[in-house]
């Protein structure tokens, strides 16, 4: 052999020799979950996406939480000391703040330990998310809510206000008193108030790192940010100093016999280290499954055949310990019908031709490994004025009436129709879909022309009106389906998320005296009248409501995932003993 | 030598001038509405109207543009719009992991690649050399990605010989092995296959039949006179390949979560984030600009035909 090729083979050997190394080592009792997007910001302002709100509610913390078991989901204090009391006109929410609650021990402050939490600092951090420098996605929880909000942010904009300027409908009468006054009863407030985006954020921190506050934490909650390699990993460790918290006493007989109340009563969190692990593809976040490199996983599409069978666990991944967990994912996939297109917007016949000539199960079955049911209207499934044997008519396979239709709709056979185009963003499955949906609508005489770009263009054409026709989602931000039916309300159209531009009168009608009432039957019975309405004028296909599926390992206690309910991290355990033994095994 | 290259400096000015100005077009063609990205999904046309002040993008083009040529003058690359974290940060972090798997893989796909092609020039039309060209057009017909699907279900999960997928700035080699050797693989087949065509042609050279028969040893005539006057057609490729090396490797990045700066562009592009792209496109002109550069000075070290002052 040569004495030219000894240098080559030599670092051959050494990269091979360096791979056979394996990952940093985390204590025994630290958990790591695999997120599919990259992090971008650890700003509660911008907790606008998946990976953002896995993480950020581990570090901040807002006045109010979901109940960690109760369902349906149900409101209760975090940093609130107690639910808040309610003016009878429904307009005043008046919070005590938890006196004692500290943000973590942070260079920001003069002497480096945590200042104390007051109702100054919410108001703060929510003037924060109104300020347009901020761009936080997440204004519209405030929005047109909060007396004299909107007209502070109009004045900074205009630079005629500042941070010092008072809200009428903010205010803290001492420093553990906050008063909330609104425009009109948002009987949605306690629900947003649970929301990353209105969490309490250190204005100290905000001041000394500036544009840099994104990756410079100070928050009140249970977890310490201790790395972050953008585009790698998130290493969080528990805050010594955290207010502290005890896991939930009361659950159902199902927790119960689940174990989900074996830990009742008991300091939170368990979790010595958590470490998010951002992996933006598939196959390896499989891997890091099966290896048991990461405790739990919403399992990939491709990987559902791999993980489950007849609806149970696999039994060779079950002999390792793996449990199956569905669970509750409130959401609405549809085609949307741009109301505002001459044609199919003022066509009734067509819009229902084409949703009897769609086959739902035949998505839900490819697309959906069947986890989920097929959607009649936009009303999630198990939310206020859901009813699961409520049928749509038009949501009947049936080819026969939807040539019939198509005749009543002036376009017999498709004669005479122009071909339309389907907008969708360029990925494999999009476009999977869009073949299918274009196949079955082959058999009634309608083409398609299927425009791929790539999300900023796909959102661009949506949201300037341009799209014809177009496959959209929408999962709950909270349990109530004044969300949902938001995306049909007249002032909503794009850019708003009223995607498909749909007005009518009637339906905005229902809305606006809807969202005056509180939840009861009243409510329940407009919430279906406006699914009535929609059913008449069917401005979409509603296609699919999904339900979540992970898998666990057998070391792993107390997950009820739910996927509403953010920053529950703090309740999980691992069982070291459980976690020897049953690793030996993978 | 020194006219040359303050030439080409001076000639690069226009040239990045041009980038810019593509850039800028292109993405105000057809990079959508960041505003739309940022406002969310509750968005309303009050909320995108603010966003697109707030960026800039409700001045006048010509005064955008301008604002863009200032930050390639200065570097000052401002903030990412969709992170708000600083561009310069952002992609000089990612410069780190990209080069860690870009530039070995590079390296040792050179060193394989040319005397493995030398090789099969002096042994053409061999068994030997069939069998190899042969090798080398099935790992040119296999897609990248497929590569990357097999390599790490193979080394990382049926054979587990290298962690599946992460980073450690403090053990990069740990992570970087396997994704160097699957970007070695899929770079070795259109290398091996170049360069033995380049080394092809100068074997037919007079120059090469007068060397034989005189007798020079066919070692010596290989290494000290093919490899030499081959260079410049290598060092052409070499050159081109270069600069896309800070750019990294999108495919391999994302399946290896490897936070480079393949995988930021890619985000940015998918959230419409200009100062992000902008400022890697920029980056790579001008990198490429210099690699040209040297490239060139580095013909005429190699060949005394070339003048560098014609």
């Amino acid at each position: 052999m040569s004495s030219n090729l000894k240098p080559l083979l030599t670092a051959i050997l050494l990269i091979l020799v360096g791979g056979c190394t394996r990952g940093p080592s985390y204590p025994e009792n630290s958990l790591q979950y695999p997120i599919n997007i990259n992090l971008k910001s650890l700003d509660p302002a911008q907790s606008s996406d998946d990976a953002t709100n896995e993480v950020i509610p581990n570090l901040y913390e807002g006045l109010l939480q979901y109940n960690y078991l109760k369902r349906p989901l149900t409101v209760e204090p975090l940093l609130a000391d107690g639910m808040p009391i309610v003016s009878k006109d429904r307009l005043t929410y008046t919070f005590k703040i938890k006196p004692g609650i500290r943000f973590q021990n942070s260079e920001v402050f003069s002497d480096g330990r945590g200042r104390e939490v007051t109702a100054q600092d919410f108001i703060y951090s929510w003037k924060r998310i109104a300020d347009p420098k901020t761009m936080s996605a997440g204004f519209w929880i405030f929005d047109g809510k909060i007396k004299g909000l909107n007209e502070w942010r109009e004045n900074l904009a205009k630079g005629a206000a500042n941070f010092d300027a008072k809200i009428e409908g903010l205010s803290a009468p001492d420093s553990h008193t906050l008063v909330i006054q609104l425009i009109r009863p948002y009987y949605q407030l306690p629900y947003v108030l649970t929301m990353d985006y209105a969490s309490v954020v250190a204005q100290e921190a905000v001041s000394k790192y500036g544009a840099e506050f994104l990756s410079h934490p100070v928050g009140t909650g249970p977890f310490l940010l201790e790395s972050w390699v953008r585009g790698g990993r998130v290493v969080l460790s528990k805050n010594p100093n955290w207010h502290g918290g005890t896991y939930p006493t009361e659950g159902s007989s199902e927790d119960q016999e689940k174990g989900l109340l074996t830990d009742s009563g008991k300091a939170l969190p368990f979790i010595e280290k958590l470490i998010f692990l951002e992996m933006p593809e598939d196959q390896p976040r499989w891997f890091h499954f099966i290896r048991g490199q990461v405790d739990f996983e919403i399992i990939p599409k491709d990987n559902y055949d791999a993980a489950v069978e007849k609806n149970s666990i696999r039994p060779d991944l079950g002999e390792k310990g793996i449990h199956l967990l569905n669970y509750p994912y409130p959401d609405i996939n549809y085609i949307a019908f741009n109301m505002q297109d001459p044609l199919l917007g003022k066509n009734v016949y067509l819009r229902k031709a084409l949703a009897l000539a769609y086959d739902t199960r035949l998505p839900l079955e490819k697309f959906y490994n069947n986890r989920g049911v097929i959607a009649q209207s936009p009303i999630a499934v198990d939310m206020d004025g859901y009813d699961p044997a409520f049928q749509n008519p038009w949501k009947v396979y049936d080819l026969e009436k939807a040539k019939q239709f198509m005749k009543k709709a002036g376009f017999p056979d498709g004669r005479g129709l122009p071909t339309f185009e389907y907008s969708i963003t360029s990925s494999a499955t999009a476009r999977q879909i869009a073949e299918l949906i274009s196949m079955q609508w082959q058999k009634i005489g309608v083409k398609l022309n299927i425009v791929a770009t790539s999300w900023p263009q796909f959102q661009e054409r949506v949201q300037a009106k341009k799209a014809q026709l177009f496959h959209m989602s929408w999962f709950a931000d909270y349990p109530d389906s004044e969300n949902m039916l938001q995306l049909l309300y007249g002032p909503n159209i794009s850019p708003g998320p009223n995607a498909a531009n749909y007005r009518n009168s009637k339906f905005d009608a229902l809305f606006e005296k809807a969202r005056l009432l509180a939840p009861g039957p009243e409510r329940t019975a407009l919430y279906r009248k406006m699914r009535d309405v929609f059913v008449e004028d069917m401005p979409w296909i509603p296609t699919v409501h999904r339900t979540g599926a992970l898998v666990e390992h057998g070391w792993l206690r107390n997950l009820k995932p739910h996927k509403t309910i953010h920053g529950f991290y703090k309740y999980l355990r691992i069982d070291v003993a459980k976690k020897r033994e049953l690793k030996r095994n993978l | 030598m020194l006219k040359f290259t303050i030439r080409r400096l001076l000639y690069a000015i226009p040239t990045l001038f041009g980038v810019t100005l593509v850039i800028f077009l292109l993405f105000n063609v057809a990079g959508g509405d960041p505003a739309l990205n940022l406002a969310g999904r509750h968005s309303t046309a009050e909320q995108i109207t603010q966003i697109r002040s707030e960026l800039g993008l409700d001045l006048p083009l010509v005064q955008q543009y301008l604002k863009l040529v200032k930050q390639v003058l200065t570097f000052d690359w401002g903030t990412s719009w969709s992170s708000k974290s600083s561009v310069s940060t952002t992609i000089t972090n990612g410069l780190g992991p990209s080069l860690t798997i870009t530039l070995p893989a590079f390296l040792i796909s050179l060193l394989i690649s040319i005397p493995v092609a030398l090789i099969l020039a002096y042994k053409r039309n061999t068994y030997f050399d069939r069998v190899t060209l042969l090798f080398c057009l099935g790992l040119l017909s296999i897609s990248s990605v497929v590569y990357v699907l097999v390599g790490q279900y193979l080394f990382t999960y049926r054979f587990p010989w290298f962690p599946i997928s992460g980073w450690d700035p403090t053990r990069p080699w740990d992570y970087a092995a396997l994704p160097i050797l699957i970007l070695i693989t899929f770079t070795l087949g259109s290398d091996i296959l170049f360069f033995r065509s380049v080394f092809l042609q100068e074997l037919t050279q007079n120059y090469v039949r007068t060397a034989r028969a005189k007798g020079v040893d066919e070692q010596q005539m290989l290494f000290r006179h093919v490899l030499k006057n081959a260079l410049i057609p290598i060092v052409s490729l070499v050159t081109l390949q270069i600069p896309t090396l800070i750019l990294g490797s999108l495919l391999v990045e994302s399946y290896f979560s490897i936070p480079g700066v393949g995988g930021l562009i890619f985000h940015a592009l998918q959230e419409s984030d200009f100062p992000v792209i902008r400022a890697a496109t920029t980056m790579a002109a001008i990198f490429y600009i210099f690699v040209q550069l040297a490239g060139d000075l580095l013909f005429a070290l190699l060949d005394p035909k070339v003048r560098l002052n014609q």
